[in-house]
């Protein structure tokens, strides 16, 4: 069972967590939802769409405008609040380093904390524990929030990331956190090269093995657009093949901007690994 | 002593666990299911006829394993941990067994496979046989009309299937054993009729039981481009 805030969810669902940029520069939306109305308008339409969670960023990923903890918050608690008050039962996630921004966003509703840096601020967790949020735990190999992977290297970086990952889930549950509310998230791309993001898909049955719930964050990056030779806005393609395959070998969660064709894709892989009923079979039955 | 006759189709779609989320059997199911309830009144034991490879009477302890049709994996019945003791109704009857059990059935029940391919000779030889069952006897007939009633229906359109289907439909709601009995089987066979078989039984145990005294189609609709009929015959 994965618990995420006010919900559980079977150890069989596959879970589509919708990005809500609040940042003026991201990479594939670029301010598309910066503005409240927009972003509010957003989340109506991917919980239309079938999204399960929305991830409410106020930060850009990679390097770009300066946003300290201040702004961040006045971009994210605000309007975590303006969700939480029109979807009561949405399970809201937001995406931070700073333990202070994630106080803010808790008291105003959140249900996870999605630590995409990988545990650079120590003090999140504790405020996860805290407001009984969930936490995702993610390999970052100790990069600096915000910097581009340079050089990046392993000996085995599917092993880095268990190693890692899975000791920041059980640092979290020794502070408080509950064991069914820790994610662990591989993280394509962050401190990795294409290389090593593609073995991260293809070896991530390893990482499912740990037995911690496996998010992944796959949507339209670097790796895909390397992998298939393709600019931002021509990747869904190859985003969805790359879902499909996480989704076979156990990764729970799934984090993209296309809410619709990643709820088709999963719901596809649900039925062929056994999990969900096709939605009409007659063929052939009459 | 025949008391009732009834017949059913047997599409697989009928087995709830078959058609995923969505339940596009489910009107049929309730009618089939209304029909055999209502036959069972008043009856001691129930003999179920149906199509099959061979003419064969199964053991009543036999039951259609559905997962051969599929079903979520999850879902779908294991084997019976000894096949050999309980082998595997084929389709016709399956779903026969099912239908009992759907509208309460406890009583005895014997189950007859007819032979797509039966003589004349056959049918007579099974009629005479259920004819002389004693006690109360319901007699459910599993059989569909033709598969070819459209360009999406599983044999494609044959327009011949029409006025056979339309025949057939007045036979059951006229209680007409005659035509039952000496129905065209090179045709019926030719229209996917998967019904055929039973229907020449029904006709023939009719024929030597005496006209039913009420006959009703109740059901008559080709929603996948086969015909589906229910019907009951009182004697």
């Amino acid at each position: 069972m994965l618990t995420l805030g006010r919900h559980s969810f079977a150890d069989t669902d596959l879970l589509v967590m919708a990005i809500v940029n609040r940042t003026r520069d991201s990479f594939y939306d670029h301010g598309a939802t910066f503005e409240d109305a927009a972003a509010l308008e957003r989340v109506h339409r991917v919980v239309e769409e079938g999204a399960d969670l929305v991830d409410v960023g106020g930060v850009k990923a990679g390097p770009g405008e300066e946003v300290d903890a201040e702004e961040e918050i006045r971009r994210t608690a605000g309007f975590v609040a303006s969700v939480r008050a029109e979807f009561p039962d949405l399970v809201i996630s937001v995406d931070t380093w700073r333990a202070e921004v994630a106080r803010e966003v808790c008291r105003a509703g959140a249900d996870v904390l999605n630590d995409a840096w990988g545990g650079h601020d120590p003090a999140l967790a504790e405020v996860a524990a805290e407001f009984d949020a969930a936490l995702v735990c993610t390999h970052t190999d100790g990069a600096v929030p915000r910097t581009p992977p340079h050089r990046p290297a392993y000996d085995d970086v599917v092993a880095a990331a268990v190693h890692d990952t899975v000791a920041l889930a059980e640092r979290a549950v020794k502070l408080g956190v509950n064991r069914d509310s820790v994610l662990v998230d591989p993280a394509h791309d962050f401190e990795k090269n294409t290389w090593h993001s593609l073995e991260l898909i293809r070896r991530l049955d390893e990482l499912v093995a740990t037995g911690w719930p496996v998010l992944v964050s796959l949507s339209n990056k670097d790796f895909v657009g390397e992998t298939l030779d393709l600019p931002v806005d021509a990747r869904v393609t190859g985003t969805l093949a790359a879902t499909a395959v996480c989704a076979w070998q156990g990764a729970r969660v799934f984090r993209v901007h296309e809410v619709e064709q990643t709820r088709q894709s999963l719901d596809m892989v649900a039925s062929i690994r056994g999990h969900r009923e096709p939605a009409l079979v007659v063929r052939g039955l009459a | 002593m025949i008391t009732a006759a009834v017949l059913c189709p047997h599409p697989p779609l009928l087995l709830r666990e078959l058609t995923g989320r969505a339940d596009p059997g489910a009107d049929l199911r309730v009618a089939c299911v209304a029909a055999v309830a209502e036959a069972c009144e008043g009856a001691e034991r129930a003999v179920v006829i149906g199509g099959d490879d061979t003419t064969a009477q199964w053991d009543e302890s036999s039951r259609l394993r559905a997962a051969r049709f599929g079903g979520s994996p999850g879902h779908a019945s294991p084997p019976p941990a000894d096949a050999d003791s309980a082998p595997d109704l084929p389709l016709s009857l399956g779903i026969g067994r099912r239908l009992l059990d759907d509208a309460g059935w406890s009583g005895p029940s014997m189950f007859l496979g007819v032979s797509w391919e039966a003589s004349d000779a056959e049918v007579q030889e099974l009629a005479e046989r259920i004819v002389a069952i004693e006690g109360r006897v319901l007699l459910l007939i599993l059989g569909d009309g033709s598969a070819r009633r459209g360009e999406k229906a599983p044999g494609y359109l044959d327009e011949r299937a029409f006025d056979f289907d339309d025949s057939l439909a007045k036979a059951l709601d006229t209680g007409d054993a005659a035509s039952l009995a000496g129905l065209d089987v090179a045709l019926a066979s030719e229209l996917m009729v998967f019904g055929a078989a039973g229907l020449r039984v029904m006709g023939a145990v009719a024929l030597r039981q005496g006209e039913p005294s009420r006959a009703s189609l109740t059901y008559n609709d080709d929603p996948f481009g086969v015909s589906y009929f229910i019907a009951v015959w009182r004697f």
